[in-house]
């Protein structure tokens, strides 16, 4: 393993810890767009108003760690992905900020509904831009030109639903573990409703890559068998929470691992099956990657500090453990 | 207006309006961590109604500074494509050093501050308030050693078509960092302290909460009388260490095109095409003086001493730097007079002073602002000064998707500010009568019935 791929490897970390993390803050954001019960609606915010921002800061790591250590790849990745990621900012500075106010003043709920229409474009978006990197890229002398629109096709609509689907099941199942009474039971039957969707949209979304520009790479037997067994594992991760997210079942923290268990395995999977490629026709790990100097500081500066970011994170968490009383 | 204004325009915008919240909170931060201490050690009930009072005023304008920071980020990527491949091999990890080090440990410990009243232990609160302070000034620390590697690049070779680092500690310890950086704190703290003590003039001008208010002017105004000083002596240091890497700079914070001027421009309106001033105001021999010359005859340098093509446009260099200097006087004679009334012991009751200190509320964000409105603007044409040029480093997008974005950025920035200010004039109304309530969570319940 190079120092290049080490750094990938502290990307994908990043990605992961987002994906899992805000995933399930963003979700239950948009399920306050379905909740009709005024009181509900306010406790799905309270459960994410002290987390959020923790969560979000795995995203702006990703971004600085990508400009240092891909310098080339966030360079043209960005402009490619121009009016999704434009999309996304400007939700997500709206929800941060309804979050506090909403929060700050218990009287107004128009911060509530700006709360969830914000998590759900955020959600879209970030699904646009996932697609976008299935599109060819249109590099001219190191520098991205392409067309505004060109790289949203018909496969970011897919992604975008997969990604938003996949992070309201999160979002419920964290929900089911917070809340008791009326509201858990409700998160456990939209849980399960939502985490159906999202595996029938993942998978379409899987198949559907080869009709891409970024199809899957199987040639070998260990990238087929990688593949092949990450993917099972994501199938097994779903079983276990479709079973344990029901309102019958009294297992409460089953639900969620399990969904971080099929996420993380799935984006696994999918690395596995486009490494080193980042962006078709010719972005990968190894011609966008920085100098060594670069590299090494990165490595130690990033590495050393990843034991106390992740302490950080899960004593924000640990601080507002247990159930909160919700009917 | 071409591609490259509108992404200068948007960053420019952007950046300010994310600058406008570090440049209260990080004072804030540390101003909170105190008060908690106090209320610790003290037990006194004052301190944490001072607490929970500042803590609401913190909460909102700490989110904005973040979402927006988010954004600051991004934008490198998404409109200076081409700066940040080639500068990320050196920016990139010591932006990454400030997401690490101050990023995840205020976002790991807002949640705390902000809704751990009555939820955790007192010790556990404070920790919580110390971190947050830490992680603002790491923060500062982080960025302005990156934006100092913009305006005194040091420590890389430019070779495969972008910066390499060769020498992390000249790059980061480059030429300008540890003065900017250090000017750049104190006038964070300085302008917190005059938001404070404008605050709490306004409960002294209403004649509600007195020993609230009271304390909080001698605090704003005591960190201020310290501080504005040794800020202006900060100040002198970072034009001496950076104008001379910099002459382009300090040519056009002078306002003078040609370079016989024995005089310092106060006012001008300059006119960059004709390369000229259409209006100007002297005061005679002032400049002559600047540069250690007495006898009235050294004429300060002028833009005509950079080629053109290499010239910063005049006019928001010159003024940025003099509304910062112009708002840096003020706020010394703030303090002067401050000074003077409190021993004549008329500090409470001069209303007009009260008024006055009230209205300077947003004084030290407009200096702050103005500054780094002069560092950059001064900066120009160049991005990473001398190596880089800035219609060089801007990304190829299509002018749909730059409108797009400016005209999203703007109509939600407006709606953010204004619901800032809104929410800001709202808090000073409710006032801290209602923080003296004990031990509940005041903020957030988390148990809801």
């Amino acid at each position: 393993m190079t120092m290049a791929d080490a750094i990938f490897v502290l990307v994908l970390l990043c990605l992961v810890m987002y994906v899992v993390l805000d995933g399930y803050d963003l979700g239950v954001g948009i399920g306050t767009l379905f909740e009709r019960d005024r009181q509900h609606r306010r406790d799905m915010l309270e459960q994410v108003a002290h987390a959020w921002d923790g969560n979000e800061s795995w995203i702006v790591l990703l971004a600085v760690i990508l400009n240092a250590g891909f310098p080339l790849a966030f360079g043209t990745i960005l402009p490619h992905a121009y009016i999704p990621l434009v999309i996304m900012l400007l939700a997500l500075i709206a929800r941060g900020i309804s979050v506090e106010m909403a929060s700050q003043s218990s009287l107004d709920d128009r911060w509530v509904l700006a709360f969830g229409i914000g998590s759900l474009f955020a959600a879209l978006a970030q699904g646009v831009v996932l697609g976008t990197l299935t599109q060819t890229l249109t590099v001219v002398n190191g520098a991205y030109s392409g067309s505004p629109f060109g790289a949203i096709g018909w496969f970011s609509a897919l992604s975008a639903a997969g990604v938003t689907c996949v992070y309201v099941a999160l979002g419920y199942a964290y929900i089911k573990r917070k809340a008791t009474g009326e509201l858990r039971a409700k998160a456990g039957r939209r849980g399960v409703a939502s985490a159906v969707l999202a595996s029938v949209l993942v998978g379409a979304s899987v198949v559907a890559l080869r009709g891409t520009a970024a199809p899957l790479n199987l040639d070998n037997a260990a990238r087929a068998i990688g593949f092949g067994g990450l993917l099972l594992l994501a199938v097994g991760g779903v079983a276990i929470t479709l079973v344990t997210l029901r309102p019958a079942s009294r297992n409460d923290s089953l639900p969620y691992a399990g969904l971080v268990v099929s996420t993380v395995a799935l984006i696994i999977a999918l690395v596995v099956a486009r490494y080193p490629v980042l962006v078709p026709p010719t972005l990968t790990v190894y011609n966008t990657v920085s100098p060594q100097n670069t590299l090494e500081f990165l490595a130690l500066g990033i590495g050393l500090s990843l034991p106390p970011l992740l302490f950080y994170n899960w004593f924000a968490h640990h601080a507002f453990r247990g159930k909160v009383e919700t009917s | 207006m071409t591609l490259l204004d509108l992404s200068r325009w948007q960053f420019a915008t952007t950046v300010m309006f994310h600058m406008t919240f570090p440049a209260i909170t990080v004072g804030l931060a540390i101003f909170l961590c105190v008060l908690y201490g106090m209320h610790w050690r003290t037990g006194s009930p004052v301190y944490l109604q001072m607490f929970r009072f500042w803590r609401r005023i913190f909460a909102l304008g700490f989110a904005l500074g973040v979402v927006s920071g988010i954004v600051i980020t991004f934008e490198m990527g998404l409109n200076w494509g081409v700066f940040a491949a080639e500068t990320g091999p050196v920016i990139g990890p010591i932006l990454g050093m400030e997401v690490v080090m101050a990023f995840f440990v205020e976002a790991g410990f807002i949640g705390i501050l902000l809704y751990g009243d009555g939820r955790v232990g007192r010790g556990t609160m404070f920790a919580a308030t110390v971190m947050v302070a830490i992680g603002t000034v790491l923060s500062t620390t982080w960025i302005l050693a990156a934006n100092s590697w913009m305006q005194t690049p040091s420590g890389f070779v430019f070779s495969n078509g972008r910066f390499e680092p060769t020498n992390w500690m000249e790059a980061i310890f480059n030429p300008s960092f540890l003065w900017r950086y250090a000017h750049m704190l104190n006038a964070a703290i300085i302008s917190a302290s005059f938001f404070v003590a404008g605050i709490g003039a306004y409960y002294l001008v209403r004649g509600r909460v007195l020993s609230f208010a009271r304390r909080s002017v001698s605090i704003g105004l005591g960190v201020a009388a310290i501080l504005v000083p040794f800020q202006i002596f900060l100040g002198d240091n970072v034009a001496s260490h950076e104008f001379p890497l910099q002459p382009s700079k300090a040519e056009a914070v002078e306002g003078n095109w040609n370079s016989g001027n024995t005089g310092y421009v106060i006012f001008a309106i300059p006119d960059q095409q004709a390369q000229r001033n259409i209006v100007q105001v002297n005061i005679p021999c002032l400049g002559s003086y600047i540069y250690e010359d007495l006898s009235c005859q050294t004429g300060n340098p002028g833009l005509d001493l950079t080629p053109t093509a290499d010239q910063p446009t005049m006019l928001p260099v010159f003024w940025g730097f003099r509304v910062m200097w112009f708002a840096s006087i003020l706020m010394f004679g703030t303090i002067l007079y401050a000074t003077i009334l409190r021993f004549r012991r008329k500090l409470w009751t001069s209303r007009r002073f009260h008024r006055f200190l009230m209205w300077s509320i947003p004084i030290g964000i407009i200096a702050i602002l103005a500054g780094w409105v002069m560092a950059e603007t001064g900066r120009q044409p160049w991005v990473v000064f001398g190596h880089l040029r800035t219609s060089d480093a801007v990304s190829q997008l299509a002018s749909g998707e730059i409108v797009f974005s400016v005209l999203g950025f703007w109509l939600l920035y407006f709606l953010m500010l204004a619901a800032y200010v809104a929410y800001i004039v709202r808090a000073m109304r409710a006032g801290p009568e209602r923080d003296t309530a004990p031990a509940v969570p005041v903020i957030a319940p988390m148990v809801m019935a």
